[in-house]
């Protein structure tokens, strides 16, 4: 079979090997390029994993063993309960010496898993780690096909004939270390983003925060309590955007947005556009030659705008001016102009005076700036329950989101925190409130998924009402309590205890009456098995949540995958929840799925001690499937260099002609330019053109030469 | 002028005939020829035939649609229920082959054969769709403008749901029928749970009266509050449980409303000049005089 694959190997490899390594920067010894004697002598051993009976249970191990005996160059079979065990492993230490052998090849689980378990087992016993081949008869093998003990066999054969066809030919490679930039990237500042910033910045990590918003803070910032605890959320916070605005380890960049990211894990270039906020700080003001000038937050400027618009901290429910701050604890202290409704009257500019921190003509400014890691904690939205019609929201005045409510209580919101009846003003005697609102639902309209914190919010806002107004009652329509968390329970004992009214019913309409505003909400009462009908002041929606508006845009930058709901994909669910399949690339809090505020800040902490761990290392390792330009064969065409997603190529001039040179740090061996070289003159290590047909030939040709 | 296959329906014809004399007559004004779809049978009913046989219910179905096919013509009617059985199972035969195998195999035995080469529309959609005939010629055709009476509107479950499947975009909130009131000259009015079922569909009239009128009766009380003229509605069978169920609730409940009932199409006869006698009013349960003395 090997004599086989050589037939089909580029020509002239020795002056190609001689420019490979001319070309690029790898350190020597690396056998980086067609080699004729590619897969010369080659001497497999090949080892079939039992684990436990999740192979073993399905695949007949000794059949596949005596058939892997059979394939070419195939030196030395086992098998074993668990190769990844200690025992296991030195199977495979001991064989290398003992068969002499070139190349392992182990049928076992998926390499995700085990692959660099074996890797390093290879390479203990003295050969280079990546003469090695994992053949998946796991979870594409024996778990698939649980009740069909044959045909899991008859697979688990053809993937260990596969392996064994690429294993021949494997080549020595040598990982590649990039310094890592000390240096690090949030994006947003909720406190997701505020705490992992924080955690970076007091590791002594220069930490650039950027946030969308003219302000830090959140959604966190605008709730009114926080369960199970009730203590006052925005006091809770504050104390945290303090610190952001003062460690001396953190840029932070309000009203900006990222706007181009290059570079690889430990070099990463971000262009942030900074927004025209129209307002200079002290120090830009200074910068100008102003001095002792720049905004100090006094509010003049506002006093004087005439331009009013809805406040969107506030849910619209409170008004704004053209130049404002969200509420009066923003940090930074710094006004902003709304430039889509200033009519630049200059009448701010007149109030602020000498302070000169007004400028009307600034523009968007892009800044650019170098580190080693990034974190994204992009937050979440509220999904527009207007579409769930059947419940009237922004039809019927009375009934309001969660997040309107949490405004609503709030003693700094619009009511100054005097619950009242967005129709008529007046302090609501019945309250229902409507959980799993467009969550866990299956209709098409709303989301599949638990938004997981509404059950805990809502009994807080049931308790609260109860707290604040007396006789009122909240009626908590709901399909199961989920209190998971950390005496999450007994919160819920306790709220039964206070009075809530719970109905276990999904409603089906609410309804209004036209006269009173009042509101009907039908339900079916499951528990005592007969529907309802409730005439209440007031309906609170428990909104689903979903990814914030930004976050496709943002995630697509950092060549981040998402789920099919538009949650950001962590690396692996259970084992790396903060990484994701970009190397040096992290998340943070709700961007990743629903979480309360406890989960969002252990996440954000994880995340942040994820990043850091490369910028404390000084450098990464790089897996070294880079691509490999064959100089005699490219025509310096620079078709592949406008393929390439990471920008990974260029054309160099040499010796008098152009030719293709790729940066082998940005290269994530995606192989697109490999696959399109129209003169094959690309060699993508590790999977190689030969290396691919021969596996190729090994599945479709059944083993035969 | 467009044509259409008209599928009559069993209420209409029998209990108001003056809602298919109306249909024929103002469809004609307004562009639309309706062809009698000679041959045609029940439906069959959605609930009373759907809820023991869906297999008969397809199969009927299906020969009523198998008629129009032969005439080459689109399929318009004036009932829910109809558009329930007609529309329903013509989506679902031309989109599950199975199913039309298994039809077809069953229309063999009168020389017949399902091919799904029409279109069913309920002609309240033909009249709002500006493409056809819309608001603006309702408009136009109107000769006794029904001005200072207010007419509360009832849709009807089997147009409007399951709305996964139907085209009227929101089921919760629908107004293009208010729009087809006002474009009359009446003032539409909004009352509570305007959507809620009349009560008779489903065969719940036909299995349990009472629980039937009760629903009914809620939309009544629900009607009087708001203080309307009349009601009106585009299926002959709610019809004919706002109208005789006033009757029924009466003898029941002691209740009584007088509410005079019209199908779109009756109302647009009076709007468009036709007498009570042509549109055969007097044959309602709940007489129409109070509101006929407000228009004409």
């Amino acid at each position: 079979m090997a004599e086989k694959k050589t037939r089909k190997e580029p020509a002239a490899k020795k002056d190609t090997k001689k420019a490979v390594s001319k070309a690029t920067h790898a350190p020597a010894p690396a056998a980086t390029s067609p080699d004729k004697d590619l897969g010369k002598g080659a001497r497999i051993g090949v080892y079939i994993c039992h684990c436990g009976t999740n192979i073993a249970g399905s695949v007949d191990i000794l059949a596949v063993q005596e058939y892997a005996k059979t394939l070419p160059n195939v030196a030395h079979v086992d098998n074993y309960q668990y190769m990844c065990s200690t025992p296991g492993q030195k199977k495979i230490e001991q064989d290398i010496k003992e068969h002499k052998l070139t190349g392992i090849v182990v049928a076992a689980c998926s390499p995700r898993l085990h692959e660099p378990t074996f890797r390093t087992a290879t390479k203990t016993g003295g050969l280079n780690p990546f003469r090695f081949e994992m053949a998946n008869i796991r979870e594409q093998g024996s778990w698939v096909h649980m009740h069909d003990r044959e045909g899991a066999t008859a697979k688990a054969k053809d993937a260990i004939r596969i392996a064994v066809a690429k294993a021949a030919l494997l080549q020595d490679l040598v990982p590649k270390s990039v310094p890592v930039t000390k240096a690090a990237l949030v994006v947003g500042a909720g406190v997701a983003g505020m705490q992992a910033a924080l955690d970076l910045a007091n590791a002594g990590i220069k930490t650039y925060l950027v946030e969308k918003s003219p302000t830090i803070g959140g959604r966190m910032s605008q709730l009114d309590k926080t369960f199970p605890t009730l203590d006052c959320s925005q006091c809770i916070l504050t104390p945290k955007m303090v610190d952001v605005g003062r460690n001396p380890n953190i840029e932070l960049m309000t009203y900006s947005e990222i706007e181009e990211v290059e570079g690889y894990i430990g070099n990463f270039d971000v262009t942030i556009r900074k927004k025209a906020r129209g307002v200079l700080t002290p120090a830009e003001a200074e910068a100008r030659g102003i001095v002792g000038g720049g905004c100090n937050g006094c509010g003049d400027c506002d006093t004087v705008c005439p331009v009013i618009k809805p406040n969107p901290f506030e849910m619209g429910m409170k008004p704004r001016k053209a130049i404002y701050i969200y509420h009066p604890q923003v940090v930074p202290l710094i006004y902003t102009v709304d430039f889509d409704s200033c009519v630049k009257c200059g009448l701010c500019v007149e109030a602020c005076g000498e302070k000169k921190a007004i400028d009307l003509e600034m523009k968007d400014e892009l800044v650019k700036v170098k580190v080693g890691t990034a974190i994204l904690a992009l937050g979440y939205d509220i999904f527009p329950i207007e579409k769930k019609e059947e419940w009237g929201y922004k039809k019927y005045e009375n009934v309001v989101t969660s997040l309107e409510f949490e405004r609503l209580i709030c003693a700094s919101g619009p009511t100054g925190g005097h619950l009242v009846r967005p129709s008529d003003g007046k302090t609501p005697k019945k309250v229902a409130f409507l959980l799993c609102a467009g969550s866990r639902d299956n209709t098409g309209v709303g989301k599949p998924y638990c938004s997981r914190f509404c059950c805990m919010y809502s009994l807080k806002h049931a308790h609260q009402i109860i707290e604040k107004i007396p006789g009122c009652q909240p009626y908590i329509f709901y399909m199961d309590i989920r209190s998971f968390g950390k005496m999450y329970e007994e919160f819920y004992y306790r709220i039964q205890d206070e009075g809530a009214k719970f109905i276990r019913g999904r409603v089906s309409n609410v309804l209004e009456d036209p006269v009173t505003k009042n509101l009907y909400v039908m339900a079916d009462d499951t528990l005592l098995d007969r529907p309802m009908k409730l005439e209440v002041d007031m309906v609170v929606l428990a909104a689903a949540v979903q990814p914030s508006a930004d976050t496709d845009r943002t995630r697509k930058l950092f060549g981040v995958s998402c789920s099919l709901d538009g949650w950001l994909l962590e690396a692996h669910p259970k084992l790396n929840p903060c990484g994701t399949t970009t190397a040096g690339v992290f998340l943070a809090g709700v961007c990743q799925g629903p979480k309360d505020i406890p989960d969002t800040v252990a996440s954000a902490e994880g995340a942040a001690s994820a990043a850091s761990i490369p910028i404390h290392m000084g450098e990464v390792e790089l897996e070294p499937y880079f691509a490999q330009c064959i100089e005699e064969k490219c025509a310096g065409c620079g078709m592949c260099v406008n393929l390439c997603p990471y920008q990974a190529l260029s054309l160099v001039e040499k010796e008098g002609r152009k030719v293709m040179q790729v940066t082998e740090a940005k290269c994530k061996g995606c192989g697109t330019c490999g696959g399109f070289c129209p003169g094959g003159a690309i060699w993508m290590q590790h999977f190689a053109t030969p290396q691919i047909v021969a596996q190729i030939d090994a599945f479709l040709l059944g083993g035969e030469q | 002028m467009r044509e259409y296959a008209f599928f009559l329906g069993c209420i209409a014809p029998n209990r108001y005939p003056g809602a298919e004399a109306a249909s024929y007559k103002t469809a004609e004004r307004l562009g639309i020829k309706l062809l009698d779809l000679e041959g045609a049978s029940c439906c069959p009913a959605p609930g009373a035939f759907g809820s023991i046989d869906l297999n008969v219910w397809y199969a009927m179905a299906a020969r009523n649609l198998v008629l129009a096919e032969q005439m080459k013509k689109d399929i318009a009617l004036i009932c829910n229920g109809c558009y329930k059985s007609i529309w329903e199972v013509n989506h679902k035969l031309k989109h599950n082959k199975e199913l039309r195998d298994g039809v077809n195999e069953v229309l063999k035995g009168i020389d017949m054969e399902f091919k799904g080469t029409i279109d069913v529309w309920h002609l309240a959609e033909l009249f709002y769709d500006p493409n056809i005939v819309g608001v603006d010629k309702i408009r136009d055709s109107v000769k006794v403008p029904l001005t200072g009476t207010r007419i509360a509107v009832h849709y009807g479950c089997h147009l409007m749901k399951p709305r996964k499947e139907r085209h009227f975009g929101t089921t919760e909130h629908p107004t293009w029928l208010e729009e087809m009131v006002a474009a009359l000259g009446a003032e539409p009015v909004e009352y509570r749970n305007k959507m809620l079922c009349c009560g008779a569909g489903g065969g719940v009239r036909g299995y349990d009266l009472v629980h039937s009128l009760d629903i009914t009766n809620e939309k009544m009380i629900n009607l009087r509050e708001a203080g309307v003229d009349a009601l009106t509605e585009v299926c002959p069978f709610c019809q004919l449980q706002f109208d005789r169920g006033q009757i029924e609730m009466e003898e029941k409940f002691g209740v009584k409303y007088n509410l005079p009932v019209l199908h779109y199409c009756e109302l647009l006869g009076l709007a468009q000049g036709m007498t009570p006698q042509e549109l055969a009013l007097d044959l309602h349960a709940i007489s129409c005089e109070p509101f006929l003395k407000k228009v004409l």
